[in-house]
């Protein structure tokens, strides 16, 4: 971290930047909104990055910023103050780079780094299979040696952004389920290789955002794999536990934007507005207020301990939990207080409808995704309780 | 330079007030405050030619939480406030060096009929309450005040309504000053309400880790598990809540969501932690009825659901401004 680095005027550039560049037609709450082209998303998360936007915390030799999570964190902050799209590169920058940076060779540093940042490649997570969702210890996807090269067969599941990726972060295991948690092995597979064959799922929200993805006699050069067999496992869960506290750090700051375009939404049609004036409605968005900052001190307190040298451990589930059943909740709250919208209605009034029914439906998923709430629960029991070990 | 790089850090001044406090707790209940006094604890924000440690508020919030967890029986973060944000120094002195116990009244005005409640204003020299108009508030000798107790909560600490209509003035407070010591009200007593809720927590993991039923601790069953980790959950976000509030601008809505959080979580995790006693966590045999009496108490006297309210309605009415 430059010793001259100054909080405050990187605040006001990422603010005063975000704000005079996102497009009307990128901003959820505007009338204008129209669902970004994955091409008009991928411009302008390089133009962010160009900025210093993205990639902060990278070493500047493959092309990040070299700053700390401290400016991490205000740039999520400003971030999470605007309703802009979800990155379309997430899976790259907050789960392949950092672990290509932890175990891949330099030459996968030089090749694999730059480009996520400027949003040329994009990566998809290759994890969960049909019988290993939560239990990862039971995937079955088989990477066999063959000389300078691995034959791949198995089939993914839940594959978020499969269609457009570039690279497949994969998990396969050299030995037998019996192996559990050992033989497993991690690959940066191109998905261009033949073999592979993506097949799309259809969300509750009806888009096509994940996939199946089938190996089939998938062969790769011994040059796509990442760090040797349990190392880039070994890898993938520390960074898993960094990046659970980490990663989307804007969440309390951009579901504080929700609510208050929810608001926003409703004071703008004098027939809605008079919702507002019920204390239980008044009441529930006080009380949301109050989970939001809590919320922000559990990220604050992540990133001060990461600072610090501590290690977050389990701790992120704490954020991951109480993040996604307060956010379920408040989709369930926004979605009953834009009911009556109808074609009378404002046009804020009429885009929040549209944005709070696709919230509401997409949340659903956000207690199941990147660890259920039950696994969450049981982390927190046997790591942060301590409490004697499951009958 | 701030107090962590002279080597001070708020989380040895818990430690340090655990021990006070316990050995408070094991006199009668008239030492308290010269045992608390003692150890720094009253006046560990007041200013320091007024006889105070001048630390600021982070190393109060572990005080309070120690005070919550304990179980102690004192108005401490009304008289750590009051030693602190007073415009007497003659009258912060007093309250940091224990001869003289505060309280703050939440509900009421200067003026009205009855004014409360209050914590423990039964057994206080003094009390806090809003001026008849305005932001400010006035500092009130509550010698002879009639007052009504409400022993329905809370039969061992109940709530004090007080008729102050003859009640001299010892000092006031402008809007701002007022508006400083509300701040810091906020973030101690979600302070008190987290150490309660710790304490309960604490007991219940302990509990159920050592009951035995069907030929394994209650804490081996996944249900049991699942609650306490949901108690954890709700402790460690309230806790963040504090810390955030900490962090933010005073004119910042955080104390007050702090405050909401805590005294929302808190009586879950307390009801939860009675539930996970079983039948002896209904009784007086064990502590926990007073943790969830006390929390219920700063509940009313808070009005948590106005609270929250209002925090809403102001909120929206700050985006119609906008």
């Amino acid at each position: 971290m430059p010793h001259d680095f100054d909080p405050v005027a990187y605040r006001r550039h990422a603010h005063d930047w975000l704000a005079s560049h996102l497009p009307a037609h990128m901003r959820a709450d505007s009338p204008d909104y129209r669902t970004p082209t994955l091409q008009e998303s991928s411009d302008w998360e390089a133009a962010m990055h160009a900025a210093g936007l993205a990639g902060m915390t990278w070493p500047q030799a493959y092309g990040g910023h070299g700053l700390d999570l401290r400016a991490h964190l205000i740039v999520n902050q400003e971030i999470g103050k605007l309703l802009m799209p979800d990155s379309v590169g997430s899976i790259g920058k907050e789960l392949a780079g950092p672990i290509i940076m932890a175990v891949g060779t330099e030459a996968q540093k030089q090749g694999f780094l730059a480009p996520i940042l400027s949003m040329r490649e994009f990566w998809c997570q290759g994890f969960s299979e049909p019988d290993a969702g939560s239990d990862l210890a039971r995937l079955r996807t088989k990477a066999v040696p063959e000389g300078e090269q691995w034959r791949i067969n198995g089939q993914k599941i839940w594959t978020s952004g499969a269609a457009k990726a570039h690279y497949c972060l994969l998990l396969a295991r050299t030995g037998t389920v019996a192996d559990r948690h050992r033989g497993l092995l991690m690959f940066a597979v191109p998905m261009d290789t033949p073999g592979i064959r993506v097949v799309p799922i259809k969300s509750i929200d009806g888009k096509d955002s994940f996939a199946e993805v089938f190996f089939d006699d998938v062969v790769v050069p011994d040059s796509a794999r990442l760090g040797a067999p349990d190392e880039g496992w070994a890898a993938a869960l520390k960074v898993l536990g960094i990046e659970r506290a980490t990663n989307r750090m804007y969440r309390p700051w951009r579901f504080e934007s929700e609510l208050r375009f929810l608001v926003r939404a409703l004071r703008s049609d004098p027939v809605l507005a008079r919702q507002l004036e019920d204390g239980g409605v008044q009441r529930r968005v006080g009380e949301l207020l109050a989970e939001i900052d809590g919320l922000k001190g559990l990220v604050e307190r992540s990133v001060a301990q990461i600072l610090q040298g501590q290690s977050v451990g389990a701790r992120g589930s704490l954020t991951k939990l109480f993040w996604s059943e307060c956010h379920q909740s408040f989709a369930s709250f926004a979605l009953s207080q834009v009911g009556q919208v109808g074609p009378q209605s404002s046009p804020l009034a009429q885009r929040a409808r549209k944005f709070f029914t696709q919230t509401y439906l997409f949340s659903r998923a956000e207690t199941i995704y990147a660890g259920t709430s039950e696994v969450q629960l049981d982390l927190i029991a046997q790591r942060i309780l301590q409490l004697p070990r499951e009958h | 330079m701030t107090q962590e790089e002279n080597g001070l850090r708020p989380e040895e001044f818990g430690e340090a007030a655990e021990a006070a406090i316990t050995d408070a707790l094991g006199q009668p209940e008239e030492a308290h405050a010269g045992v608390l006094a003692a150890a720094g604890l009253l006046g560990i924000c007041a200013p320091e030619d007024d006889g105070g440690m001048a630390l600021p508020l982070a190393f109060a919030v572990p005080v309070v939480q120690a005070g919550g967890r304990l179980r102690l029986r004192y108005a401490l973060a009304e008289q750590i406030v009051l030693a602190r944000h007073l415009p007497e120094a003659a009258l912060r002195a007093a309250l940091a060096d224990g001869s003289r116990s505060a309280s703050i009244a939440w509900q009421g005005r200067r003026g009205d009929a009855w004014v409360g409640p209050a914590r423990r204003a039964d057994r206080c020299d003094w009390l806090l309450l809003r001026s008849a108009q305005g932001d400010g508030a006035a500092l009130v000798d509550l010698a002879g005040a009639p007052r009504e107790l409400d022993p329905s909560l809370d039969p061992e600490e109940p709530a004090a309504w007080l008729d102050l209509s003859q009640a001299p003035v010892l000092a006031e407070l402008d809007a701002a000053s007022a508006a400083a010591l509300w701040h810091d009200l906020d973030i101690l007593l979600a302070a008190s309400a987290h150490g309660a809720a710790g304490g309960a927590l604490q007991a219940a993991v302990e509990h159920t880790g050592t009951r035995v039923q069907f030929g394994a601790p209650l804490s081996t069953r996944q249900a049991v598990r699942h609650w306490l980790a949901r108690m954890k959950l709700f402790h460690e976000a309230s806790g963040a809540a504090i810390a955030h509030a900490l962090r933010a601008e005073p004119a910042d809505r955080a104390a007050r969501t702090a405050l909401a959080l805590n005294l929302q979580h808190a009586a879950f995790i307390i009801e939860k932690a009675m539930h996970l006693h079983g039948g002896m966590g209904f009784t007086w045999e064990l502590p926990l009825h007073r943790a969830l009496r006390s929390v219920r108490a700063l509940d009313a006297a808070c009005g948590a659901g106005a609270l929250a309210r209002q925090l809403g309605q102001d909120f929206i009415n700050a985006q119609e401004a906008a």
